[in-house]
């Protein structure tokens, strides 16, 4: 059954611009695919470790800055580019997670907050690599062949194509992840950390492994995020509120579920970028209202509430 | 010299205001184990409140001050009745989130309505700085730092002083106990968010003539208030005020003798460490 539904997603994720043409179709689908990378990334720490971290646009604005750099400085293709700049997140995610894992909920929200403000200021005043506040620009994308047919950038359905390959690899991993050793480390770290640690878990290395997995997937989505946008500067990427998005995304589609983020992303992005078309500002504030809506009434997010609902019968108890 | 106590005069002006924004916070985590992450959209609510006074009654936003503070204790309450009340129990990372979503709906519907523009508030008074023996200190900076005291100052009075204020602290020490002896804590927690939504409106009252105006300065703020309530331990009155004063002294030395740039970085750091090796706070007497 479960079979059934992954191969029906795939080809309709596969299918889906040969039926939407409309470029602001398209561009929705590409921000909801990319949002869903985002959201899984935020619910591989946030999710499955149980760790809230308010910083998560520091590994996206690496990775995006990253990319950009390669191509620009070195010239390295983006596409390479894209999974380097993962790299490069998940490395610094490393000394990130030694200091601020030895706080705990609520006070380890607070030092990732501070550490991505202390990565944008970084960003802003490190004028010979990152351009400063003025950020970089790419005009051009390298000419890429694709069965003999040179890829046209102009158009969306590339990117839509990158992304919807980035998506299905992150939910993969997240498929992979709560499946694994590591991820059963994870849910005993949420659960209870004293125990966890007294079973002989080694919490420290877990963490910092989940948190180096997730600033990985995030710093990709940052990359893409870049490409697509062909601009970076600070306020684009390391801005608090994207942070906050990303924590919104994973938490109104369901926590520690595979297929949650990408069904918050389907439900706020749509919200958002349909609002941005009418309104000129504050396309954010349904994010706000149903953050509110989903902690007083269903915690378990849109797609913990399915399957509560369905699960028995359909047997998606993992999914 | 003269450049240091330039920046102690300016960081302890500013300081102050951290520290009004700070208290705010601190009480409101002391007994309600809430970070409350629109803190700093209430103060960006002041903030707009005295632009709107100065721009549409041609009322002094200082003075507006006495319309804003009530305001907000009325708005906190009615936050906490309606929206903040049931989620309480469920702990700190639900309230994290919750309020967190608060703020995000908030900004935005602040963006919505009064649109990302930059606005100032232009006083007549406000051109030159008072020049007492070479010092510069800007006129709106002045009052406010005599209002936040004057404010704060009646904050701690009540605190100490009456029935209600002890009420606070003995919840803000020991719920349990509190409950035990009477106190109702459900009312001790309205009222205390109210408080602490009063402080953030004033707060942003007085600081509307130094600052730009835009409706998401708030996620800046909060961050800073952060910095300021831990610094002084979680739930500690003296040492929010201490860590008010604290960063700001911190960020106008560290302009001048560290790196313009980096001022805003500085308050972060400490902040690192603090929490690493001072959870409880510098002085001692936060909850960690």
């Amino acid at each position: 059954m479960k079979t059934v539904f992954t191969v029906l997603a795939l080809v309709a994720l596969l299918i889906a611009p040969l039926i939407v043409t409309d470029p602001f179709y398209v561009h929705l689908m590409i921000m909801v695919l990319m949002w869903t990378v985002l959201g899984v990334a935020w619910n591989i720490l946030g999710g499955y470790a149980g760790q809230v971290s308010f910083g998560h646009s520091a590994f996206l604005g690496v990775g995006a800055y990253s990319t950009m750099i390669l191509y620009l400085n070195l010239g390295i293709s983006p596409w390479y580019g894209i999974v380097l700049g993962g790299l490069v997140s998940a490395l610094i995610a490393l000394p990130i997670g030694l200091i601020c894992f030895r706080l705990r909920g609520p006070y380890f929200a607070l030092s990732t907050l501070a550490v991505a403000e202390i990565v944008r200021l970084v960003a802003l005043n490190w004028e010979s690599l990152t351009n400063g506040p003025v950020g970089l620009l790419i005009t051009t994308l390298p000419p890429v062949s694709l069965w003999g047919e040179p890829l046209n950038w102009e158009s969306k359905t590339p990117f839509y194509y990158i992304i919807a390959l980035i998506a299905a690899g992150a939910l993969g991993i997240t498929f992979l992840l709560a499946r694994s050793r590591l991820g059963a480390y994870l849910l005993a770290i949420r659960e209870d950390i004293d125990s966890a640690e007294a079973i002989g878990i080694n919490t420290v290395q877990a963490r910092v492994s989940a948190l180096a997995l997730s600033a990985f997937v995030a710093g990709v989505g940052g990359g893409f995020y870049a490409m697509y946008l062909r601009y970076v500067d600070p306020d684009a990427v390391f801005s608090i509120s994207l942070s906050v998005e990303m924590v919104f995304i994973a938490v109104v589609g369901g926590l520690t579920t595979v297929i949650g983020p990408f069904i918050g992303a389907v439900f706020l992005v749509t919200l958002g970028e349909t609002f941005r078309t009418h309104f000129l500002w504050g396309h954010l504030v349904f994010y706000g209202l149903f953050m509110m809506v989903a902690i007083r009434y269903m915690p378990e997010g849109i797609w913990g509430r399915v399957r509560k609902l369905i699960g028995n019968r359909v047997g998606v108890q993992n999914g | 010299m003269e450049t240091l106590v330039q920046s102690i005069v300016s960081g302890v002006l500013t300081g102050s205001l951290y520290a009004m924004i700070g208290v705010g916070l601190t009480i409101v985590f002391g007994v309600m184990r809430i970070i409350n992450m629109a803190h700093g959209d209430m103060v960006m609510l002041g903030m707009y409140g005295a632009f709107w006074a100065h721009a549409s009654w041609k009322m002094d936003p200082f003075l507006s001050i006495v319309l804003w503070v009530p305001a907000g204790f009325l708005g906190g309450l009615f936050i906490y009745r309606f929206l903040l009340r049931k989620i309480v129990p469920a702990g700190e990372l639900n309230t994290l989130l919750y309020t967190a979503g608060l703020s995000l709906f908030v900004a935005n519907l602040a963006l919505l309505i009064w649109s990302g523009d930059y606005r100032t508030i232009k006083l007549p008074y406000a051109i030159m700085p008072l020049r007492p023996m070479g010092i510069a200190v800007p006129i709106p900076l002045a009052i406010a730092f005599g209002l936040a005291i004057l404010v704060t100052a009646g904050l701690y009075w009540f605190l100490v002083h009456t029935d209600t204020g002890r009420a606070v602290r003995a919840t803000s020490q020991e719920p349990e106990a509190a409950a035990l002896m009477g106190i109702s804590v459900g009312r001790i927690s309205m009222i205390t968010f109210g408080l602490g939504t009063a402080l953030a409106c004033g707060a942003g009252v007085l600081l509307a003539p130094s600052l730009y105006l835009y409706p998401t300065v708030g996620e800046i703020l909060v961050a800073k208030c952060f910095v300021i309530v831990v610094l002084g331990g979680l739930g500690s009155v003296p040492g929010a005020i201490a860590g008010g004063l604290i960063l700001g002294l911190a960020e106008s030395l560290g302009a001048v003798y560290v790196s313009v740039p980096y001022k805003d970085a500085i308050g972060f750091v400490i902040f690192l460490l603090v929490l690493l090796f001072r959870p409880a706070g510098l002085l001692g007497g936060g909850k960690s």
